[in-house]
């Protein structure tokens, strides 16, 4: 099990094979593959949180730091006089990335679950799903930049087809806005990588080449020869590795994006365009006011299951792609924009629990207070404190679970009526108890309450984002105070709505639902069960997740600051 | 210099398992009402009643016990490690055996007053919950976990009161009263925030302990102390200080009703009276006021202030509220709120003993009187039928019950009398505390400081009116309802209810005379428990604190005390007996109101309506927040959404235009370029036909553009 990572990348991936292989007359199968798969991904997930050793801490921008490493290089290309393009295959956790590949397997496997009853096109539907599957897990684990951007573009073609062809009526608008959207970012990603590809060089392979033993001689000396231009510039080997990218050290003097000579683009520091740069990219994938239409409607047309994957893994890319590459790298420029970036965060918490309040389908609804609590997440990152980012990671493993779960409600009621305006139903408490508490359940988590995962979260970003003016000055104390305003009008919306549909005398619309409106199903406590369980526990047991990732926290902040002077 | 890390780190006390059993027997008696349908009145009683007579055990054995302390690690956040810290002192077993005990009656009495009701199971469920909840708030001494729990009350709350959520009232109500809860939560989560950075803990014994040792200067607030072995300098404005202490309080408005949050208590009546009786009077509304005794060293002067004139200002507009209502609910609800006022305003004043003294007699003659009035709703229900419907909570109806609930009928008037506070019952011993100190604290304000006086004092006077108008209307005269309905022999078949519903009102009677908690004294002074909750004294730097009132001389209390009690005593007598010569049987107003609609006058319409807050909430706040959002929605959808798909279609109009200059310009003049141009149009105008591969080849093509602009 040396490979664990590679394992749960690919296991989807041959899954998806097996699917297409597979002939038509077999196609109930091809759930139980995907099952399967799934499965296993999920039960390696949990190995490696298990392998995981928590415990250990070191700098972020250090490789010894990673757990679980694999690393062989992939392929090089001679481009003659520019250089050599090399490209590694290069995987591994830390406390950074660890909760978010917990989560991925998680939700991807709680999706299949959801995607059972589909009858539309299995085969397609299927092979989809675990290319899907791969891309995202692979987008959590990949070290390499190159890497991490081929998953995360990779992602964008089965999603598409998803939303295309089994979303809902207007499913071809929808997907096109999501793809457009998601790639007027990836383009601005992959801007600041190449920028990033002639800035950064390997300090191992740039020994080696000038014929150091590396063995003995440390990276720190390469760096300080590199520096004192003892290597020259046209030796240097450069690097996709997203952990060199981390140290300022490794920066070609001279380069675009070099640390201590700033070169300017638009009349502005390179290094700050190149944060905004990605700050921007990953903030649609988020999604940051005010990039965030393209996910009402996304989330309307897409069936369930990917709704459900859609707000429970998609939308956190973007806040690892921050954490990993925009802080990691620029955190001066981190620190430049911290006071938008916290503003920004402030605004989608109000704006969207504002617009959530206004809606009128049950999706929408849920859409926007997913951008309303990703609005903690830039608000936590902004912080620049330890309790602020920590509640951010944490703010989006709780929020893959809670939406996860809050989507596959609305699909619970989708599935019986095809209707999702909330006008349309009235006392379905009186009819569908069980599924009442379900969604009590839901809507209490979302709102915040106390015992579920989601307070801890909150919290810890309200408190981070406090004291973020007076330790760093980060973001200003009034930022949070008007943020709490969020939590009364997530009360006010989610209540507003269960008090419409849930409470009163039974009614809907249409009597020709009537015989469809019957209490949960087996398929369905078991998609719903495992996820309350699981936001109970990480709201009553915050320290099973934050003790594995407290020193990658404890990094990542202690990165982050040593750049600036408060 | 003190390390955090000792005063918090884990402590353990032979008393531990006995809180832990204290604190999860309700969630046992939740889940057994969930599985075990038939029997959850019983056996959810039966478990209350063992953690009765459990926190009655616990108190006489350790009542004389030093304040100690249990901890534990919670969880850590960066540096910080949270606890939760479980302290064990008088206040907390007071606390918990007036919310054990009162949650048996409670449960006792539902086993009869829910007996026909079709969700019974859920609602001896619910009951777990709030049981578990509110001794979380008594148990923990960490401000953290006291929220957690603090937000948990609200949930139980949301749920008792829209217990019967097929009617629409019941589920309106359920939600304004979490949801005002929370506006006021937000302070308290502003409080914690405040708190955090400057101590990084919320455990209340080491932010004592550090706030001991804070000082302030120029200004600023600065706390020195060591975490791990690392020395921490806190400093904050000291105007944080201050708004550390208002904040928190904005919790205690919300939760207690207080000015101006009060809006959601009249309306939380929808619930189920016996939940009235726990939650909205006797046990969850007084969680502010417990909040604030255990903040109270914490409070600086200017909060404190805030926190006087807050508990003033409610307590009198509650008062007025009360005077004109028909509901028999609605009357108790705003003098629950006058009174939580008179309990709030006691500890901004400094009144600790006498606050917390208030909140216990409070909490059982309140209790009685509430259950009380379930026993008049609940008999008077038994008579509707189909064809007779009417309001079984509108005193319209009652009249003459005196002679009918005989039973009732006293308990009711010895907690009302209690309520009103004459000599000799345990409302008048708190409030004549509190009136006491109350003016020791005004004349030593001075100025402004004697209005918090006058508005209590009104107070006095105006509760005996509702309270004797209200055992008028519902006691004496004729009873109403047969002539209402029509149907004469209504009110043979009203009779006093069961044991299970007389026993729990008789011991709340009991225990709302003085005796109970004085022996034979007359005054606060000679109550075992005025002596065990002794108000403790500030700790807040030197400059920002408030005179504290133990350090007055005992001969100033001892000169205003008998004035103060006369006073007190004469405005409580003027009040009923306006109440007797206005309200008496056949006596003209009597007459009139019970045939009017809504009361007339501008005086009679602000007290029916308190003050138009509500109105006011609704038309202003609630609409500018409806609107507002409506204006985000449209605002999303037209202008930001409206500029992403104005985009794609400024390239399909410049796609054509190009096409156009392409045909009819360029073309036959440079064929190649034309060409050239055709190619581009074609390629630009199918951004939106949804070619994928055309996307990635356009987003190169971009790139490499850029690139060769940033390059040269």
């Amino acid at each position: 099990m040396g490979n664990l990572l590679s394992y749960i990348i690919f296991i989807p991936l041959i899954a998806a094979a097996i699917v297409l292989v597979l002939p038509k007359k077999l196609e109930h199968s091809y759930k139980w593959v995907t099952l399967g798969a799934s499965g296993l991904t999920l039960t390696l997930a949990i190995l490696t949180i298990l392998k995981f050793d928590a415990t250990k801490t070191g700098a972020i921008s250090s490789e010894s730091t990673l757990q679980l490493v694999e690393k062989t290089e992939w392929f090089r290309i001679s481009l003659g006089s520019i250089g050599s393009f090399s490209v590694d295959y290069f995987l591994g956790v830390d406390g950074i990335n660890l909760s978010m590949l917990l989560l991925a397997a998680i939700v991807l496997f709680i999706g299949v679950i959801a995607s059972w009853n589909l009858k539309k096109k299995r085969k397609g539907y299927f092979s989809l799903y675990l290319l899907l599957s791969s891309s995202v897990l692979g987008c959590f684990v990949a070290l390499d930049f190159f890497l991490f951007y081929l998953f995360f573009e990779f992602m964008l073609l089965p999603m598409y087809f998803l939303i295309g062809i089994w979303g809902g009526p207007r499913r071809e608008y929808a997907a096109i806005k999501f793809f457009l959207y998601t790639l007027l970012g990836s383009i601005l990603i992959l801007i600041v990588m190449i920028g990033l590809y002639n800035s950064v060089y390997d300090p191992v392979r740039t020994g080696e080449m000038a014929g150091y033993n590396m063995s003995s001689t440390s990276i720190e000396q390469i760096q300080a020869l590199v520096k004192s231009g003892q290597i020259e510039t046209e030796r240097l080997v450069k690097s996709f590795n997203m952990i060199y990218m981390a140290d300022a050290m490794n920066y070609i003097p001279g380069s675009v994006l070099d640390n201590d000579v700033i070169k300017t683009v638009f009349g502005q520091p390179a290094r700050w365009m190149a944060f905004l740069a990605l700050l921007i990219g990953f903030a649609i994938k988020l999604p940051a006011v005010p990039f965030h239409t393209w996910l009402p409607d996304a989330h309307v047309e897409a069936p369930t299951p990917i709704s459900v994957v859609l707000a429970g893994i998609l939308l956190k890319i973007g806040g690892y792609g921050l954490i990993r590459t925009a802080f990691i790298m620029f955190p001066d420029g981190a620190y430049h924009y911290s006071w938008m970036i916290g503003f920004f965060g402030m605004l989608a918490i109000i704006y969207g629990a504002l617009n959530a309040l206004a809606q009128k389908d049950l999706k929408k609804l849920i859409a926007y207070s997913s951008v309303s609590h990703m609005g903690f997440v830039l608000l936590g990152l902004a912080a620049f404190t330890v309790e602020g980012v920590t509640g951010a990671v944490y703010q989006m493993f709780s929020h893959g679970l809670i939406s996860s779960m809050l989507f596959l409600i609305a699909g619970v009621i989708y599935d019986r009526t095809h209707d999702r305006l909330i006008e349309n139903y009235g006392g379905l408490s009186i009819q569908m108890p069980k599924f009442a508490v379900f969604v009590g359940i839901a809507f209490f988590a979302s709102l915040g309450l106390p015992g579920f995962s989601g307070f801890i979260a909150e919290l810890m970003v309200f408190l981070g984002a406090f004291k973020s003016s007076h330790v760093i000055g980060a973001i200003p104390s009034w930022m949070p105070i008007v943020a709490t305003l969020g939590l009364v009008l997530g009360a006010g919306y989610y209540l507003w709505t269960f008090q419409r549909m849930f409470l009163g005398q039974f009614w809907v619309k249409s009597k020709e639902w009537l015989p469809e409106m019957e209490d949960l199903n087996t398929r369905e406590y078991l998609m719903l069960v495992p996820l309350v369980i699981l936001i109970i526990i990480f709201g009553i047991f915050p320290s099973l997740l934050l003790n594995l990732i407290e020193n990658g926290m404890g990094g990542f902040i202690e990165h982050i600051t040593a750049s600036i002077n408060p | 210099m003190i390390e955090l890390g000792d005063i918090i780190s884990p402590q353990t006390h032979s008393l531990q398992v006995w809180l832990v059993v204290l604190l999860l027997a309700p969630i046992g008696s939740f889940l057994c009402s969930c599985l075990l349908k038939k029997s959850a009145p019983i056996i959810s009683s039966g478990v209350i009643g063992l953690t009765t007579v459990l926190s009655i055990y616990l108190a006489i054995n350790n009542w004389q016990i030093e304040p100690t302390i249990i901890k534990g690690n919670w969880f850590r956040i960066g540096n910080s490690q949270l606890t939760y810290a479980m302290m064990i002192d008088q206040l907390m077993l007071v606390m918990a055996v007036v919310v054990n005990f009162i949650s048996f009656l409670v449960h006792f009495f539902s086993i009869e007053y829910m007996k026909k009701d079709k969700r019974k199971p859920r609602y001896f469920a619910f009951l777990g919950i709030f049981t578990f909840s509110m001794m979380g708030i008594v148990l923990f001494h960490d401000l953290l976990l006291m929220f957690v729990f603090w937000e948990l009350v609200g949930l139980s709350s949301y749920l008792l009161i829209g217990f019967w959520f097929e009617k629409k009232s019941a589920s309106r109500a359920a939600n304004k009263a979490f949801i005002v809860n929370r506006i006021g939560d937000l302070g308290f989560i502003t409080g914690l925030m405040i708190l955090f950075t400057q101590f990084q803990t919320f455990d209340l014994e080491a932010v004592k302990t550090l706030m001991v040792v804070s000082e302030i200067e120029d200004g600023n607030w600065i706390s020195q102390f060591m975490i791990q072995g690392q020395e921490v300098v806190s400093s904050l404005d000291g105007r944080w200080l201050s708004a550390a202490g208002i904040a928190l309080f904005c919790g205690a408005v919300g939760k207690s009703a207080q000015f101006p949050l009060q809006i959601w208590l009249p309306d939380a009546m929808e619930g189920p009276t016996p939940v009235s009786a726990l939650i909205h009077a006797a046990t969850m509304v007084a969680a502010g006021v417990y909040l604030l005794a255990r903040i109270f060293v914490l409070l600086d002067a200017q909060a404190l202030e805030v926190v006087a004139v807050v508990g003033a200002i409610t307590a009198f507009m509650a008062a007025i509220a009360a005077l004109s209502q028909f509901d028999i609910k609605k009357v108790l609800a705003y003098s629950t709120i006058s009174q939580l006022g008179y309990m709030v305003m006691a500890m901004g004043i400094g009144a600790y003993t006498a606050g917390l003294f208030h909140l216990v007699t409070h909490a059982f003659f309140k209790a009685g009187l509430f259950l009380s009035a379930g026993i008049i709703i609940h008999q008077l229900h038994k008579l509707e039928t189909d064809d007779i419907k009417f309001d079984a909570q509108d005193m319209r109806v009652m009249g003459g019950l005196r002679k009918k609930l005989p039973i009732t009928f006293f308990a009711f008037l010895i907690c009302s009398l209690a309520l009103v506070g004459l000599p000799g019952f345990s409302g008048f011993i708190s409030k004549d505390a509190i009136l006491l100190d109350l003016a020791v604290w005004s004349d030593i304000k001075g100025g402004g400081f004697y209005i918090p006086e006058v508005l209590a004092f009104a107070t006095v006077l105006f509760t005996g009116f509702y309270t004797f108008r209200m055992i008028l209307l519902v006691f004496f005269g004729e009873f109403r309802l047969p002539g209402i309905t029509g149907a004469k022999n209504l009110g043979d078949r009203l009779k006093d209810g069961n044991l299970n519903l007389l026993l729990p009102a008789i011991i709340l009677a009991v225990l709302s005379f003085g005796f109970a908690f004085t022996g034979l004294g007359f005054s606060a002074e000679s109550s075992w428990l005025a002596h065990a909750l002794e108000t403790p004294v500030y700790i807040v730097p030197i400059s920002y604190a408030a005179q504290s009132l133990v350090d007055i001389s005992e001969q100033t209390f001892k000169d205003l005390h008998g004035l103060v009690t006369v006073v007190a005593t004469g405005l409580a007598l003027v009040g009923i007996v306006i109440a007797l010569i206005s309200y008496r049987p056949n006596a003209k107003l009597e007459q009139s109101f019970i045939e009017r609609r809504e009361p007339v006058g501008m005086f009679g319409q602000v007290s029916f309506y308190h003050w138009y807050l509500d109105a006011f909430y609704r038309k202003f706040i609630l609409k500018f927040f409806m609107l507002f959002s409506q204006a985000s929605s449209w605002f999303d959808r037209k202008v930001i959404d409206g500029i992403v798909n104005l985009i794609p279609k400024i390239t399909v109009i410049s796609a054509h235009l190009t096409k156009w200059f392409d045909r009819y310009l360029v073309d036959g003049i440079v064929n190649l370029s034309a060409n050239l141009a055709g190619r581009v149009g074609q390629a630009t105008r199918s951004i939106q036909g949804g070619n994928v591969q055309l996307y990635i080849a356009l987003s190169f093509v971009f790139v490499i553009l850029l690139m060769l602009y940033l390059v040269f």
